[in-house]
């Protein structure tokens, strides 16, 4: 664990009563790290953290104006594309950022990844996410000095662009996740973020878009065993209509996403 | 780490031509490099990427490496649409995650000298696809089924979206997915037109 925490030893381990207490007393700084990481990590999780992933729809919007996604069911199927293809594509950058939080990684990963996204909407959609990220986590972390380094260093330079997995990966990585945790957080925030997009959209209502999403969990999960701690070699794309598709994104006259 | 590429391709300038000083191939992947595509006066490496039976199969990895040097012009092109022939293991198989989009296509436009065609065809394509995108009908789908009888939505029969890449801004690629191969040839056919007098020869002529 790289996480270094000055909290005190949690008050909880000794409101317990001794006769039922099964936990030891010694190591609770141990335990204390484990329950502050909860903490931390709902917040990452959570959609009211303020990274702007709300302006993007990951195709989304594209999908629906050509009709791709029409309904609950086409919905329900493009979903799981967008997650098959976060799996192949961009889990890969996950992984190994959160294996290797470090400036030096972190550079040549963000920059393999702006030369694997030819499709320009979607490139722009993860810089943008990735530098929101960055700066919430700079300015909400504040025991991570790394994160405050990395973007004082990087801040203004054209040889980052800030892609939104490899960020990710990051700052979970400093944060004190393992990297399985970190995997499945980016499928879960991507699956949040397309349900969110489609209530926006009026597709599907918040209590339907919950059930479904709820649905899909076990397929997320399935998709993350198949395509986690891979290395970044063999990233790929598995949805060419899907990015065909997201690629037109710009030249919808009317929108309300940006991506 | 990640296997050897199966292809490596490198086109310099040798004695003041565009001329091919690498070509490897292994399989699935096929090179071969006529030498006779275009007048002798056009300085063009033309390379034709073909796979084994004229198909690929669930695992298998095609990775080709390129080189260009300056001022030299290379195409490279598959003799004819490449089927996808076997497939396992996702949970909607391509054809149900294509749907009716039978055909993907790929092109890539690279280099400095292209960009009045790269602009042509982002032009043309914006124009193409703006008008076949709009929003679902008012209200959505969640009022649709008690107002409008329920019909087939009209898709439209080929999407393509150009986007630039590069740090330089000079490539383009455009993805293409369409119903049918011939509507692919026929985009392809019309927005890669200009390209001939520097290749010299158009790179899908009409067969």
């Amino acid at each position: 664990m790289l996480m270094e925490s000055d909290s005190p030893v949690s008050k909880k381990s000794r409101l317990v009563h001794s006769v039922d207490c099964t936990m030891e007393e010694a190591p609770s700084n141990a335990v204390g790290m484990n329950q502050s990481l909860h903490w931390t990590q709902w917040q990452i999780l959570d959609s009211i953290l303020p990274t702007g992933g709300f302006a993007h729809s990951y195709g989304l919007e594209a999908a629906m104006q050509s009709r791709m996604v029409n309904n609950q069911e086409d919905l329900r199927s493009f979903v799981i594309q967008v997650l098959e293809n976060t799996g192949s594509l961009l889990l890969p950058f996950v992984y190994c950022a959160s294996k290797s939080p470090d400036a030096a990684a972190w550079v040549r990963l963000d920059q393999l990844l702006e030369a694997t996204l030819t499709n320009e909407v979607s490139r722009k959609a993860s810089t943008s996410q990735g530098s929101a990220l960055l700066r919430v986590a700079a300015s909400v972390f504040t025991e991570i000095q790394a994160l405050q380094d990395l973007r004082q260093t990087f801040l203004g330079s054209k040889s980052v662009s800030f892609h939104h997995a490899p960020i990710f990966g990051l700052i979970c990585g400093l944060v004190g996740f393992d990297s399985e945790m970190t995997q499945r957080a980016y499928m879960f925030v991507t699956m949040r973020d397309v349900f969110s997009a489609a209530t926006r959209l009026n597709l599907i209502g918040p209590l339907a878009a919950s059930v479904l999403q709820h649905q899909v969990a076990p397929d997320a999960e399935r998709m993350l065993q198949k395509w986690r701690d891979r290395d970044v070699a063999e990233a790929s794309q598995t949805a060419p209509v899907l990015d065909a598709l997201q690629g037109c994104h710009a030249y919808m006259f009317s929108r309300l996403f940006c991506s | 780490m990640a296997e050897a590429a199966t292809g490596a391709v490198r086109v310099e300038k040798v004695r003041g031509r565009s001329a091919l000083t690498r070509c490897f191939a292994r399989y699935p992947l096929k090179l071969i490099a006529p030498s006779k595509v275009g007048p002798a006066s056009c300085d063009a490496v033309w390379l034709y990427a073909l796979t084994y039976g004229g198909g690929i199969v669930s695992g298998d990895t095609i990775s080709c490496t390129v080189s260009v040097g300056d001022g030299c012009t290379a195409a490279i092109t598959t003799q004819a649409s490449t089927k996808v022939l076997l497939e396992q293991g996702s949970t909607y198989s391509i054809a149900e995650q294509m749907q009716e989009y039978n055909v993907i296509a790929m092109v890539v436009l690279l280099g400095p000298k292209l960009k009045s065609i790269q602009e042509q065809m982002q032009a043309e394509v914006r124009k193409l696809m703006s008008g076949q995108l709009r929003p679902p009908t008012s209200g959505g789908s969640l009022y649709t089924m008690r107002s409008q009888p329920p019909q087939r939505p009209q898709r439209p029969p080929l999407v393509a979206s150009c986007s630039q890449f590069g740090r330089m801004g000079t490539g383009m690629v455009a993805r293409i997915a369409a119903v049918s191969t011939e509507l692919v040839y026929s985009f392809l056919r019309h927005h890669l037109a200009a390209l001939e007098p520097s290749l010299g020869a158009s790179p899908y002529a009409a067969s």
